[in-house]
């Protein structure tokens, strides 16, 4: 037995960025779990996860919430959805597919993805600056979800409140996204 | 250039890999005749040269990565159509 341990880390150590208006906060409290959804099972998901969660399989670029609000779904492709949701164990896939009880195949996918949240009054401001496809209140609302390139970066967008967005870049990517970020939020603010 | 996405809104074409005529979905299925060599050597060579409207496959890799059929002007580059592929492919009673 070795006499020493392995600790887990965020792809940014958690980093915490108070600007004026503006605030750059990286999400640790969340798992990310691919579901894929075979064609010939969709009704089948749509009935299991309505009942084991009150579920419903939501429209391309858009999410939905269970009825705790614990769990996200996200749309990013017709045949399959991303399940965004609280939790910080190393098995979110067997806690996520026990919860869903769902006939899908899933894959653990929090640990490859760094995730920043950006938020505050001026937060659009900065992301109009790298941020590619139209973020105004009213194209992109609260619950919309889209992927996208930012700084030659692919990148999901999730709008997760009024002011507030999560942004997903593979975690190898997590420290340039972030730069970015602060660059633009540097030119603006 | 704006791509508008059937499914995801306008997008620009930076998230998009080209791939070129839409001939390449009418891939040959006679490969086990002697003839099918000619048929072969026409699907992989030879492309239309066209002035005007043209239909073309893109990728949106950095997207939903569906594969998109777009009508586009060579010309002026205005594009006037765009459809998911597989539902091109589909109404030429290709594939699922």
């Amino acid at each position: 037995m070795s006499d020493y341990e392995l600790l887990a880390e965020s792809p940014l150590g958690g980093v915490e960025i108070e600007l004026d208006g503006f605030t750059i906060t990286e999400v640790t409290d969340k798992s990310l779990v691919m579901v894929a959804l075979p064609r010939d099972k969709f009704s089948d998901i749509e009935s299991s996860i309505n009942k084991s969660c009150g579920l419903k399989l939501p429209e391309m670029q858009n999410s939905t919430n269970s009825k705790d609000s614990s769990i996200t779904l996200w749309r990013l492709q017709k045949n399959q959805v991303l399940a965004y949701f609280s939790y910080e164990g190393d098995d979110a896939e067997s806690h996520l597919s026990e919860r869903l009880s769902a006939p899908a195949y899933y894959t653990d996918q929090s640990d490859t993805w760094a995730m920043i949240r950006v938020s505050g009054n001026r937060s659009r401001d900065v992301l109009e600056r790298i941020c590619p496809i139209d973020l105004s209140p009213e194209v992109f609302s609260v619950g919309n979800v889209s992927r996208t390139v930012m700084e030659h970066i692919g990148t999901v967008i999730y709008r997760d409140g009024d002011d507030s967005y999560v942004l997903l870049t593979m975690r190898s990517f997590g420290r340039s996204m972030l730069h970015a970020i602060e660059v633009s939020a540097d030119n603006v603010l | 250039m704006i791509i508008n996405h059937p499914l995801l809104g306008p997008r620009d074409s930076e998230e998009f890999v080209y791939l070129g005529s839409t001939d390449l979905i009418n891939r040959p299925t006679n490969w086990e005749d002697e003839a099918s060599a000619e048929d072969f050597y026409q699907y992989q060579y030879i492309r239309e040269n066209v002035a005007g409207d043209h239909k073309e496959l893109w990728y949106h890799e950095q997207g939903d990565q569906s594969w998109l059929v777009v009508t586009r002007n060579t010309l002026t580059h205005e594009i006037t159509n765009v459809e998911l592929a597989q539902d091109v492919s589909r109404a030429m009673g290709r594939g699922k």
